[in-house]
Order: C-alpha cells, then structure tokens, then sequence
C-alpha cells in the first residue's frame, strides 16, 4: 500500500467538499434538521405520554449513532457514483493507485466525514435539548467503530451493484441502508418488532450496537456479549462484501471502466 | 527493446469480436498512429493497453514486462489523455494538478505542477474549477495531467478534437518537442490524417478489430494510385473536357468552374496531351497527390480489397 496514492484520493474528495454545495449539505445539514426535528418530538413525547428522561438522548443519541452508519456507506457508494458521473474513473485506474488503496481511500474519507458530522450534530444536540453525545463516554470508541464497520460493509455492498449495473441503480446509495434501519432497532427497543423482525435483526450487527447504547443510557450497564457479536458479523460481512466488491471490480474490468458512463 | 510490445490482442464482447488478434510494437521515441474508423476497435485496445478493460487472450507488455502482472510498476511510467473522459469537474485545475500527482507519486509535486501550469499556459485559469473552462483549455489540462509523471509511454486519445487551430497546434507542437527531449513513445488517435501525417512516425490502420495496414504514412499514401487534378474553364471549355472525360470513361467531379478528375499519376502527361489535341484550354491547373485521408477513405469504403491490396503489395 502506497500511502501518497492513498492521501491523493482523499484529497481528492476533500477537495470536492470544498466546492460542492451537495457535498456540504449531505455531511452537515440533514444531521443538523434531523437532530432538529427529532428533538422536538422527543420533547413532545416526554410531556404528553411517557415522562422518561432519557427519551431526548435515546432518540438523539440512536439518530447521531444512525448517521454514522449513513456517512461511512454513503461515502463510499457516492464517491464511487460521483467518478461516474464526472467520468473520471478511467483516470483513477490507469494510475498505478490498487485496488486496495482506492478502498483505502474511501474508508479514510468516511472516517473523516464522520468526525465533521459527529462534531457538529453533537454541538447542535447540546445546545438546542442539553443531550451530551459525549456521555457513552468510553463506549463511544467501541461503538463508533463497530457503526462504521457496518457503514463500510453496507457501502461495498451498494458499490458492487453499482459496478455490475451502473447508474441505473444509483438510487441503491440513498435508499439501501434504509433496508438495515429497522431491524437496527435505533430508535425503538428490539423487543417491539415482531418475532420475525427479532429474528433477522439477530444477524444484523447495527441492532446489538443500538442496544447497547440504549442500555448505557437507560441503566448504565453494557454487555460485552451483545458487542462481541455485532464485531463477529461485521468482520464476517466486511469480508463478504469486500470480495464481491473485488469480484465486481474484476467484472468491470472485463466490460470495460467506460461502460459504466 | 521496444517501449510497448502487443501480441495476439483478442477482446470479445459475447460473440462479437471488437479486437482480433492483434500484434504490434512500439519503439522508443516513436509516434504511432492508431486509425481506424468509429468502431474499428481503437478505443477497445486503448482501454487493454492502459489496463482498464480485460483482453480476452493475448499480452500486453512494456519495457518487456507484462502488464497484467507488474501494473503499478508500469503504470507509473505511463499517463493517458482523451477528449472522451473528463477530470473532476468541481476540482480546480491546481487541484486536479496535484491530486493527480500523488496518485502517481510525484515527490517534487509543487514543481512539478507549477511547471505543468506554465508549460499548458494555465497560470490564470489554475484556481478556477474545470466546469468553468473551455474545451480547448480542459484538453490542456488534461494534457497536463497527462504529462505530470515524466511519462516514458504515453497513449492519446483524439487529444487535438474539437480544439481551435491555433490550441491543436500548440498541442502538436508541445508533443513533438517532448518526445525530442524526453524520447517519449507515444500511441497517437485521431481521425485528422493531416495532423497524423505531420506528427506520426508510422501508422496503424485498424478496422472490424484487425489490422489491416501498418506502415509509414507516405507508404499508405502511395498506396493509392489514381491522383486527384483539378481544371479551371470558361464556359465554352467546360463542356468540351466533360465530353473528353466520357469520352475517355474518366469519373469527374464538376464544382461551379472548377473540374476534378480521378487519374493515375503516369496518365497525367497523355490525358493533358489529349486534352491539347483536342484544343481544351483550362485557365488553371492543380495536381494533388494522394494524402493519407485518401488511403483512410479508401479503406473505409472498401476494406478487405484494401487490405488485401496492400497484402499484396509487401
């Protein structure tokens, strides 16, 4: 691994941040209403049914934790579509940048990205409903990690369809991970879905998080189980979608980078 | 040893075979022109030069290495630019610059783009995002880019389409200066056989996936026996030459008062002879050799009979 060719294509989508407006908004406003929006529900839901307290900060709290999923696959799925539509992608890959360092580069830019949102959305919640994002205290290095993994899987997995099929399905990079959403169990306990739900979302690896975070808030207490095992899935399906990531790569290759415009 | 060395290049899409066997080599320092018209398979094996698209069978190898098996190592001494891919269009042409000279490495990244800004005259322009420049000025940013590596083998796709005169020029120019100085090989495209003629030092002819001819572009040229003579007339002579040439079973071709016939070059002294027998009197005359564009049209339109003229040939 060539760490220039690495730092030149996270430059390169540094840079886009600088000037795309699209860009600017995707990392920072929709976090920003969403908090917005959320917050005042939350306020709602308090006075008119429930009382809890730790409503705000579960609702906030899951919707912070939800967009750091949202932000690494988005990286990875939008970045790739946006070599597409600039037709750039011959460019990148006559380079003598791997295929390993382009993902590399992907990855590093979501991490990045993640950082600006979580620093401005937990801004935004403290200041507007006093919920501190900071309060999982440790177990944000913990969480954190293990949201992005499930990111990245979920952006590999987009980036393969959008390899094999093109543009036509670029819709995949907004509307999949919404696929994951519920049985993630985000903002609402695993034990409102349906036995069915419950079920699947035992082999989704984003709802052991959003438990946890939830317990953390609720009861102050975490198990390491249910941690342990969204790391088990997320490594098992970061693998799988890294292979047909490459396995769609090579399919590519074979129709030609061109075909994809 | 040869720069670039292309043996038995197949690619098949399902059943239908856009390059077909195909073998040549590229020396140091040369030119070579790749031709063909739209569909003939250029950009087919422009892509499996560079690495971008699978062959079927057959080698790709520079500087006697394959490429399918040492890519990064190859591919930092080669750079590529064509009129049909674009760079990151919101990134400014600084930007782009040093973007791109990371991805290949470059450790003098600042001089190097501030050479490449200079050289491309882009000094004005290189804080301005590429969506705001011409076409001519994205081809020298492209260009740019192209050259930012210090390239040993670089492939150019229609580099000087769509470009004003002057612009195609200056890019023709910059070209042959850099392989002078820097003993660059270079694959050249593009469907300007004068431009190729000028900067070529040989051609491919390819067409239906094949090549059909690969020599000197005077060679090709040759190839093609008939000649092109033009005649100016007054009215009253205009008549009497048509008559002349169905006379003589000769194709012409009559644009206002200026006449032009197809003929071998050896004929020409015995048709004008014929022609004074006959006391045609033309105001002017003008003999035009065949060029290249002639040999490309012939070939378009005929094909195999081409091909198997020049087999015939060597």
């Amino acid at each position: 691994m060539n760490l220039y060719r690495i730092y030149g294509i996270t430059l390169r989508y540094l840079y886009l941040l600088r000037h795309s407006y699209d860009r600017v908004t995707d990392t920072f406003y929709w976090v920003v209403m969403d908090i917005i929006l959320w917050g005042f529900t939350s306020l709602f839901f308090r006075q008119a049914f429930t009382g809890d307290p730790n409503l705000s900060a579960n609702l906030i709290g899951g919707l912070i934790l939800w967009y750091v999923v949202w932000r690494t696959q988005y990286e990875i799925s939008v970045n790739l579509l946006e070599e597409v539509w600039n037709k750039n992608l011959i460019n990148i890959f006559v380079s003598p940048i791997t295929f390993s360092e382009w993902i590399a580069a992907f990855m590093i830019s979501g991490v990045i990205k993640v950082i600006f949102m979580l620093v401005v959305a937990s801004l935004t919640a403290y200041f507007l409903y006093g919920v501190n994002f900071l309060a999982y205290g440790k177990y944000l290095y913990v969480f954190i990690p293990l949201l992005m993994m499930s990111g990245w899987t979920v952006g590999f997995f987009i980036s393969s369809f959008l390899l094999r099929f093109g543009t036509k399905l670029q819709t995949l990079a907004w509307s999949f991970p919404y696929l994951v959403n519920p049985f993630s169990a985000i903002f609402y306990p695993l034990s409102i879905l349906p036995l069915i739900a419950q079920n699947i979302a035992h082999f989704v690896p984003t709802s052991y998080v959003f438990e946890s975070a939830r317990s953390f808030i609720n009861t102050g207490v975490v198990d390491p189980i249910m941690l342990w095992k969204s790391l088990g899935l997320n490594i098992l399906y970061l693998v799988i979608a890294m292979i047909f990531m490459k396995l769609s790569f090579r399919k590519v290759l074979e129709k030609g980078l061109v075909k994809l415009y | 040893m040869s720069a670039l060395q292309v043996q038995n290049l197949t690619k098949k899409f399902k059943k239908f075979v856009a390059v077909d066997d195909i073998s040549f080599d590229l020396k140091e320092g040369e030119i070579l022109g790749l031709l063909g018209p739209n569909g003939a398979g250029k950009t087919t094996t422009i892509q499996m030069l560079l690495g971008a698209l699978t062959p079927t069978s057959g080698t790709v190898s520079y500087f006697g290495k394959d490429l399918a098996k040492h890519r990064t190592e190859i591919l930092e001494k080669v750079n590529f630019s064509s009129t049909y891919t674009n760079l990151p269009w919101l990134l400014t042409v600084r930007e782009n610059l040093t973007y791109t000279a990371f991805l290949y490495d470059i450790h003098d990244r600042k001089d190097k783009i501030d050479e490449m800004i200079m050289q491309f005259r882009l000094k004005k322009l290189e804080n301005q995002i590429l969506n705001d420049l011409s076409a001519g000025q994205l081809t020298r940013v492209n260009l740019a880019k192209a050259f930012i590596n210090n390239p040993q083998v670089l492939l150019l796709d229609e580099p000087t389409a769509s470009l004003d005169p002057e612009t195609a020029h200056f890019v023709r120019e910059y070209i042959l200066s850099q392989r002078s100085k820097n003993n660059i090989s270079i694959i050249f495209t593009s469907h300007n056989m004068f431009e190729v003629e000028e900067i070529c030092d040989r051609v491919l002819i390819i067409k239906e996936g094949k090549i059909l001819a690969d020599d000197i572009p005077t060679n090709l040229a040759k190839t093609i026996k008939s000649t092109t003579v033009s005649f100016y007339f007054e009215e009253e002579n205009k008549e009497l030459f048509i008559d002349y040439c169905v006379e003589k079973n000769i194709l012409h071709n009559l644009t206002r008062n200026k006449i032009a016939v197809q003929i071998p070059e050896e004929d020409i002294p015995k048709f004008l002879g014929g022609m004074m027998q006959r006391n045609i009197h033309f105001l002017e005359i003008s003999i035009d050799k065949p060029t290249l564009q002639d040999y490309f049209i012939q070939m378009a339109q005929t094909g195999q009979e081409t091909h198997d003229k020049f087999e015939t040939m060597i």
